[in-house]
């Protein structure tokens, strides 16, 4: 049933529903955001359903029933279920900007090869998140936006190219689906080795290419991989396979990481704290500034905003690695070649970076629990009157807002960031290990897990 | 194209297109299974464009449902001459009136909830027409206008004040005979209570009466004719439009006053802010004809509303002796 | 062929010894490479059980509630667009606390967590809360009553008591991080 294409066929179909759903009251209901369908399925039922469950049990998982690439993958493929011969797919470019040589679609430029466009659209959308948050038009506008510029790279570039390099969920839902307990990878590299045809890469009578680009081959971590099953379709000597694993497996391995990927960690743990301040804290004014987008005080609010996730929040980190590196001489530091460093991966900076992933996710977790389960029941009435407009579909229309479990909130806060801070701290030693510094090094790094945590506890519980 | 796909397309076809039909089909259905004309009001705060429309037009004997949402605060209805109260309108949820509006007239409509600074701008009018499209009756003229009493002339803070509260109860058991432009209702709206004082003090009658028991015999002659049902209206609609700025304990005091410049607007002798009920400089310098003129007329650059579109004749001189009550026990 | 997936300094792993054939979902049991190998040694797991311990004493031990008297408080919170004045506010466990909830603009609402009680006011016509601070900690408290777009965000913060759900929050963190660095210090 795995290996079927109607199960997550039917899902996507479903996501797509709930999507256009979500445009038109967003376009046309109520500008009320608790009773309409768009601000409560996206913001509350869906990010609960993505933080909580989908990216730390199944990863990168939500990618593959995404709505937004549906319509792009189905025009590439020009067809819905049934794989074409070979896996071919078509682009606009086949047909129009066929250039001798090539396969049709446009490669994605090589300077564009990271997330680092996904990172600086995540923080985008983090500031004009009170707005985005609060109004079911900008909602709307928003995905539609997304959907838009999903189809129209997908009428030029190869496979799901937005998906990959452009999305700003896919940026922290790639990096954070390391810790899930499932991945996709093949069986037996010998295997790989020892033939060329590579349909799990360019695609065959059974299935399609990885749509992501991935080379299974050399697929070591979760973060560019939606087990989308499309490589168990179509592989040959059917070396793939779905494993159960220990979670965070991905991490164990501290070297060679990436600075984007670091970055990604970064910038989603500044973003966490923003929120916990301007969304969850108690000053009024700063919340409505926040919204207030395009006002002086709201380009205040942004700079700060800004230099916060990209100067302050990294470059105590960096401060952290590099007095962790003074303090026992080792790796010995490299002053400059930065970016051929960057080229071979050499960054010890990316390498501890491995911490921020437990971390981050757990800091999340947490957030998404403060506001979540509190506001869920609009679920309710959201779904029996989606627009606002007097309707009772299903009969719940007057369910009132009750918070859930309202008194639990910490006890279920406080675990979670416990177990991310073990993990965090205990990879943060292994990073010291596999660079052969002694454990002293990781001490900084560790202090600023626990500064992070106790902060957060500070800001929800003090 | 395989059979399979051609299935799985037609049925995205049907989620793309069917969906919206659907949701917008089923909304135009409701409102054409309504059997009646529909109006769809929205309420919004003032700043946002109050009620829009504000201005209905319709005919006797004429069903209409009147669909009600708010898409900010909670707002309230009041349409008082057709008998309308809805007394909350939440956002994100729609309340639906249904009317017919037997008389031709023009009915004021009005926020029941304070909603921002300017709630109090946040009225309507439905005109409803006749059947045949006659004119609209004009309404007489209030008692101040009839009497040509002037709301804004200065008023001069009464010459003699209470010591103690006056009770009207201490005052019935006096067991005096009232004089006629005490007791008869419409010759005492005029007169200010400071005055009927005078009267009484210098009637050789009372001479031998303190100057309290003659206030209590003011305080009688006020409350007398109040039925307790009455108060209790005017309680309500006093804790519903007018605490917000003269605050419940009437001292003018209320969070939504602050800022308002009051009678200060045309005399600059006078306190800031909205009138102190409690004061009885003022107050007893004040007949209820000219306190019933400021009520119905309100404005003037004051910040205080009209409240003549909304209050029937009876509500108007209920609230008025509720006001009364800041001053005098029952 | 692009190269594509994230790929590090030059690796090269064993061939895993995992089931081959149909199976297509499976555990990845084989042994790893040197650095993708995960396992602790004896004392690792002594030390971590004795952390595990700490950290579920410093977080459910009981602790003698020491503090004032229980004693009346009123309190009057004022309710803006979007914020609570005072946004945080302390009593001593076991007060009996009066809420006296003031609106001065439109209508608000006032939801505590964890007590689960709620209140409404507008300006003019205040409402009140009264209950006995029994449960310590902090709880929030929310706007319950739609007043505009950041009206899900009004939040405020009661802390009862000595705040002993942070102070055990912040040692059992304290005591986790110490007890991993000894746990993971030697590999």
């Amino acid at each position: 049933m795995l290996r079927g294409r109607w199960l997550q066929w039917g899902i996507t179909v479903f996501t797509l529903a709930v999507f256009l759903l979500v445009i038109v009251t967003g376009l046309f209901g109520t500008p009320a955001g608790n009773h309409n369908f768009g601000i409560v399925y996206v913001w509350l039922v869906w990010w609960a359903l993505l933080k909580l469950l989908l990216v730390p049990l199944m990863g990168r998982f939500w990618c593959s029933v995404c709505p937004i690439p549906a319509p792009g993958d189905w025009l590439q493929r020009r067809a819905i279920i049934t794989p074409r011969p070979g896996g071919k797919l078509y682009t606009v470019a086949t047909k129009l900007l066929r250039r001798p040589g090539s396969a049709g679609a446009r490669p994605w430029p090589k300077l564009l090869r990271n997330i680092w466009v996904q990172n600086l659209g995540f923080l985008s959308v983090a500031l004009f998140s009170a707005l985005i948050l609060t109004s079911p038009l900008a909602t709307a506008l928003i995905l539609l936006g997304f959907i838009l510029v999903s189809l129209l790279v997908s009428l030029f570039f190869e496979r799901r190219a937005f998906c990959r390099y452009l999305c700003p969920i896919g940026g922290f839902v790639g990096v954070y689906g390391q810790m899930a307990p499932v991945a996709v990878r093949v069986k037996d590299p010998a295997v790989c080795a020892s033939h060329t045809d590579k349909a799990c890469y360019v695609g065959s009578d059974a299935g399609y290419g990885c749509p992501y680009s991935n080379v299974l081959q050399k697929l070591e971590t979760n973060t560019t991989c939606s087990m989308c099953g499309e490589c168990l379709r179509t592989c040959n000597k059917d070396n793939i396979a779905f494993y159960v694993r220990m979670p965070g497996a991905d991490l164990l391995d501290t070297r060679g990481r990436r600075l984007d990927e670091a970055f990604n960690g970064l910038m989603m743990l500044g973003a966490a704290f923003i929120y916990s301040v301007v969304l969850i804290g108690p000053d009024g004014p700063l919340k409505v500034t926040a919204r207030a987008v395009g006002t002086p005080g709201w380009f205040i609010y942004a700079a700060a905003l800004l230099a916060f996730n990209l100067v302050a929040v990294p470059g105590l980190f960096w401060l952290c690695v590099r007095v962790g590196q003074a303090l026992t001489g080792k790796p010995k530091a490299v002053i400059g070649q930065f970016a051929a460093r960057n080229r071979k991966r050499e960054s010890l900076f990316a390498d501890y970076a491995t911490v921020l992933v437990p971390l981050g996710l757990a800091i999340w977790v947490a957030f998404t629990l403060s506001f979540t389960l509190t506001n869920l029941s609009y679920a309710w009435s959201a779904l029996s009157d989606p627009f606002g407009w007097g309707w009772n579909l299903f009969g719940t229309a007057s369910i009132a807002w009750t918070p859930y479990l309202s008194g639990m909130i910490p006890y279920l806060q406080v675990p979670v960031l416990l177990v991310g801070l073990i993990i965090a701290v205990a990879l943060g030693l292994r990073t010291a290990h596999q660079h052969q510094q002694p454990s002293v090094a990781a001490l900084p790094v560790s202090a600023f897990c626990a500064l992070a945590v106790v902060g957060l506890l500070t800001l929800y519980m003090a | 194209m395989k059979r399979s796909d051609l299935f799985a397309l037609l049925i995205v076809l049907i989620v793309l297109l069917g969906l919206p039909a659907g949701l917008f089909g089923y909304q135009a259905l409701r409102t054409q299974a309504a059997g009646m004309r529909v109006i769809d009001i929205t309420a919004r705060k003032p700043e946002g464009g109050g009620f829009i429309p504000d201005h209905l037009e319709l005919r006797a004997g004429q069903p209409v449902r009147l669909r009600i949402s708010s898409p900010d605060v909670v707002h309230g209805l009041t349409i008082p001459g057709l008998g309308v109260n809805v007394d909350e309108i939440y956002p994100g949820k729609v309340v639906e009136v249904d009317l017919t509006p037997d008389k031709p007239g023009r009915y004021a409509f009005a926020c029941t909830r304070w909603c921002g600074i300017d709630h109090w701008r946040m009225r309507g009018v439905i005109e409803v027409l006749g059947a045949a499209g006659e004119a609209l009756p004009t309404e007489p003229p209030p008692l101040y206008q009839r009497l040509g009493i002037d709301l804004d002339a200065p008023t001069h803070p009464a010459h003699a004040t209470p010591a103690a509260q006056p009770s009207a109860k201490e005052g019935v058991a006096l067991n005096v005979a009232l004089p006629a432009e005490v007791t008869d209702a419409t010759q005492r709206r005029t007169l200010a209570p400071v005055d009927a004082f005078q009267r009484l003090r210098d009637d050789p009658a009372n001479a031998g009466l303190s100057d309290d028991d003659v206030w209590n015999l003011v305080a009688w002659a006020w409350l007398k004719d109040v039925k307790p049902n009455a108060l209790a209206r005017a309680e309500t609609l006093f804790a519903r439009d007018c605490a917000a700025c003269h605050g419940l304990d009437g001292k003018g005091g209320g969070p939504a006053g602050v800022g308002l410049p009051g009678m200060r607007k045309m005399d600059p002798t006078m306190p800031k802010g909205p009138a102190n009920f409690t004061d009885a400089g003022t107050m007893l310098a004040a007949s209820d004809v000219l306190l019933q003129g400021k009520l119905l007329r309100g404005g003037m650059g004051t910040g205080m509303p009209e409240f003549g579109s909304l209050y029937s004749d009876e509500e108007q001189w209920a609230m008025i002796a509720y006001l009364r009550t800041f001053l005098f026990r029952k | 062929m692009r190269e594509t997936s994230r790929q590090g300094t030059s690796r090269q792993e064993p061939a895993l010894s995992l089931p081959k054939g149909n199976r297509a979902i499976g555990t990845l049991n084989a042994a790893p490479a040197e650095h993708r190998r995960f396992s602790l040694r004896k004392a690792q797991w002594f030390a971590g059980g004795v952390t595990i311990a700490l950290v579920l004493a410093a977080l459910l031990a009981p602790l003698p509630v020491v503090g004032a008297p229980p004693q009346e408080q009123r309190i009057t919170i004022s309710a803006h667009t979007f914020a609570f004045e005072p946004g945080t506010v302390r009593v001593n466990r076991g007060d009996t606390v009066v809420i006296s909830l003031e609106s001065t603009d439109v209508v608000h609402g006032l939801y505590l967590d964890g007590y689960s009680i709620s209140t409404q006011a507008e300006p003019g016509r205040p409402g009140e809360l009264r209950f006995t601070a029994d449960r310590g900690g902090a709880f929030h408290f929310r706007c319950a009553v739609p007043c505009g777009n950041l009206h899900p965000f009004m939040i405020g913060k009661l802390i009862v008591g000595p705040n002993l759900t942070w102070l055990r929050a912040v040692a059992a963190s304290l005591i986790a991080t110490a007890g991993a660095l000894v746990v993971f210090w030697r590999t």
